[in-house]
């Protein structure tokens, strides 16, 4: 007998094996191990592209908020120098003011607006409704980019669309500056004509999944359209309503293309169109400081998060029974 | 564990997929470990169509000899330009070996330590072929760095004030013997007036405005004021900054003021220049090829004289822009990129093409005397523009280069504007009641600065002399 044959006990044991069926417990094992492996195999090209763009870069950049960095031959780790000095900005602080100056004028002026006028374009007997819809949502058709250049001409001193039609309308002064001292109404003011159509599709479809009979058994119960509003429709477009604002909410946050095309690459005069947004560009890429702009990030991530979270707890205990 | 998600991957996968995860992983592998080899020759990024065109004929002298290599010369936009330079730099990527870039996007470059500036130090070089003396000494400025210098200047930019003379003159003012702004202010004062009874002024003039912060500039350095000093130190907030900034702010507030905020470069803008509503400009030797391009219609129409100085005896001139020429530390060759670049930079036919086709002076002292500088110019009713931006280019005040610099000029603007602000909402018209505002409202904004300079552990520090302010002689 050669070494390299099997001993028979062994043979008829693998042999006995091989027509013996598997027991269950052996084919669950199987079966798990097949079904994990093939998620993981399924799983893999998205965890790979997320460790590499998005978990390394994340990582990446809370090291770097913690270093001053000039490439990679020059970096000293500063610690939570760039946190402290952030919150000893005053420009950072006018920042983080003017973004929420702007963040409020998009919760309460344009989205109120945007509901109002999805009601108003739900009414079945308005004439020619699709065209409204269409002229209300068209400006997002345009791009953002496009629509602040072309709002930037249109407050322009002088020669603008708005101060020229006002002075002709009513004698407004041809040279009120509102890209100069108004900076922040001009933005909310442009937004608005930007986001009102669009958020007005989000409401204008949760309006239209309301249930017609719990509105005619309000209508019936004597519910006024003040109490059919309250009681009827804002509970139904409440999942809906949470999550438009949420997305402004986040959208608002982050606001840096509108000022900075509108203020031609400048945060304006008097710094009155300043994001956190534009802080951090300013930072990170005009004086090319990556690791305090690094720190404007995480702290602008940390404001979204606390917003979300509070938002998400507001909607959670409204909808508590 | 590894056998048993093998044999599941075995049993998961068909034989298709496993021949396509099979490639997928080779290719990756390829793709991840093949070198990347670097195009023979030096490449150049620019930033300008009009400047590639101008080296065209260089670059095609430079590839037809057979012992250099080829110049592949690559054309973005500022800021994609910006994007790709800072990247290099920042993160240690190849870059191109030779950059040309623009003042404004040049800063960050210059924030790290000196010795690891990502453009090649090219002082020694300068020194030793006595280029320092063959190019016009403060064009040097805007690229040099605690007394290093990183880039070959592409031109002087002098600034001269381009003026109306067809409205200017026919109204019966002489220009010729005004010397100082008050002069000029107070010659085209009958000019203040609305002219066809609509009750608007329609003529102003001159187009300046608390809000531009490139003029604010201009007008900063012509009166011996400046935001950094030859050492690169902050000086935002000396006392010569204050008193220019009181005087400038002080020709545009209350019921005296005489300059009107017209924009440069909008076509609106363009349209008021063309109606005479501002009858004067602040013209860098770049501007005038801007308005003939953009306003034909002022041809044979607007003068040039140097610039009114704020005191008698004072400056006539300024400095706005400019651009270089600059070898990376990506260059592999730094010998024969330094070859290119002086040869394309020095070389007689692109002064004169620089100023045919751009309007643009070279910085090359020894090309002045060329006559196409004395040529009359058409535009600027026969004046020889060329020989009056010559007369002037020694004269430009220095500039340093500074990370800060776009920060700073920013918060010069922002501090003109709330002083003009404050003026006029407070019935402040005159620049000695101005000045002291004006000193509170520059050292608040310096500090905003200041911190950020202070912060920057790259630079070091150097003990404060007390000395702030005034006209430093750059590298």
């Amino acid at each position: 007998m050669s070494i390299t044959e099997p001993p028979r006990a062994v043979a008829e044991a693998e042999s006995s094996a091989f027509l013996t069926p598997p027991t269950p417990e052996v084919l669950n094992r199987d079966r798990a191990l097949n079904v994990a492996g093939s998620a993981w195999l399924f799983l893999a090209p998205f965890l790979l592209v997320f460790a590499v763009f998005v978990l390394y870069p994340l990582g990446k950049s809370l090291v770097l908020a913690m270093q001053q960095t000039y490439g990679p031959g020059a970096t000293e780790w500063v610690g939570l120098d760039n946190f402290a000095n952030l919150l000893r900005d005053d420009l950072f602080r006018l920042a983080v003011r003017n973004t929420v100056v702007y963040t409020l004028g998009s919760m309460f002026i344009q989205l109120p607006l945007a509901l109002g006028l999805a009601m108003l374009l739900n009414r079945p007997s308005l004439r020619g409704r699709g065209i409204y819809r269409l002229a209300f949502f068209s400006p997002q058709l345009m791009g953002l980019v496009f629509a602040a250049m072309l709002a930037a001409l249109v407050f322009e001193k002088r020669a603008g669309l708005l101060n020229q039609a006002l002075h002709w309308l009513v004698g407004f002064d041809l040279d009120f500056p509102w890209l100069q001292t108004h900076i922040m109404w001009t933005l909310i003011l442009t937004s608005l004509w930007m986001y009102v159509g669009y958020n007005m599709v989000f409401f204008l479809a949760a309006l239209q999944n309301i249930d017609k009979s719990l509105e005619e058994a309000a209508s019936v119960d004597g519910a006024g359209p003040l109490g059919r509003f309250w009681n009827v429709t804002v509970p139904s477009i409440r999942p809906v309503a949470s999550v438009v604002v949420l997305l402004s909410l986040i959208g608002s946050l982050q606001l840096f293309e509108l000022p900075w095309i509108m203020l031609q690459s400048t945060p304006g005069p008097g710094n009155r169109g300043l994001t956190v947004v534009m802080y951090l560009y300013q930072k990170g890429f005009e004086t090319g400081d990556l690791g305090y702009a690094s720190a404007i990030g995480w702290l602008l991530a940390v404001m979204l998060i606390g917003l979300a979270l509070v938002q998400l707890w507001i909607v959670r205990r409204e909808d508590r029974p | 564990m590894i056998r048993s998600l093998a044999s599941s991957l075995n049993a998961a996968l068909s034989p298709g997929a496993k021949v396509i995860a099979s490639l997928a992983l080779v290719g990756g592998a390829i793709t991840l470990l093949w070198p990347i080899e670097r195009a023979p020759g030096l490449e150049l990024w620019m930033f300008s169509p009009a400047h590639r065109e101008m080296y065209r004929s260089t670059l095609e002298t430079w590839g037809d000899s057979p012992e250099r290599e080829p110049v592949e010369v690559s054309v973005f936009g500022i800021p994609a330009l910006e994007r790709r330079l800072m990247g290099g730099i920042f993160s240690g990527v190849d870059m191109a070996d030779l950059v040309e870039v623009e003042r404004a996007i040049v800063g960050p470059a210059f924030r790290g330590p000196v010795e690891a500036v990502g453009f090649v130090d090219l002082t020694d070089r300068l020194e030793s072929e006595g280029l320092l003396d063959e190019i016009n000494r403060p064009s040097f400025g805007p690229w040099s760095t605690r007394g290093r210098i990183f880039g070959l200047p592409h031109d002087v930019h002098p600034v001269l004030l381009g003026y109306r003379a067809d409205l200017i003159e026919a109204a019966g003012i002489d220009l010729s013997t005004v010397e100082t702004w008050d002069e000029f202010g107070a010659a085209l004062r009958p000019m203040i007036r609305d002219t066809d009874g609509d009750g608007e002024i329609d003529h102003w003039p001159l187009a300046f405005w608390p809000t531009h912060e490139d003029n604010i500039e201009v007008l900063l350095l012509q009166g011996g004021g400046g935001l950094f000093d030859a050492d690169g130190r902050l000086i935002m907030d000396s006392d010569r900054n204050a008193v220019l900034i009181a005087e400038m702010v002080s020709w545009c507030v209350g019921p005296d003021r005489w300059c009107v905020d017209v924009d440069e470069f909008t076509n609106a803008s363009n349209s008021q220049k063309i109606e005479g509503y501002s009858l004067a400009a602040l013209m860098p030797d770049w501007m005038c090829n801007i308005w003939k391009e953009q306003i034909p219609q002022l041809s044979g129409k607007v003068k040039l004289m140097p610039l009114p100085a704020f005191e008698p005896g004072g400056r006539r001139t300024s400095v706005r822009g400019g651009s270089m020429l600059a070898i990376t530390r990506s260059a592999e060759d730094v010998d024969e990129a330094w070859t290119f670049a002086k040869e394309l930079y020095l070389s007689d036919e692109l002064a004169r093409t620089l100023y045919t086709s751009t309007d643009i002076v070279t910085p090359i002292k020894r090309h002045w005397d060329d006559p196409i500088f004395d040529e009359p110019d058409p535009y600027f009713m026969g004046q020889a523009k060329g020989r009056m931006f010559i007369e002037l280019a020694p004269e430009i005040p220095a500039r340093t280069s500074s990370p800060y610099f776009r920060a700073a000029r920013l918060e010069l603007r922002n501090a003109a504007n709330e002083l003009y602000e404050w003026g006029r909402d407070n019935g402040v018209y005159t620049s000695v009641e101005l000045l002291s505002k004006a000193q509170e409202i520059l050292a608040a904004r310096t500090d905003l600065i200041r911190r950020d300079v202070e912060r920057n552990v790259f630079i070091p520090r150097e003990p404060d002399t007390g000395e702030s302010g005034g006209d430093g002689e750059g590298t």
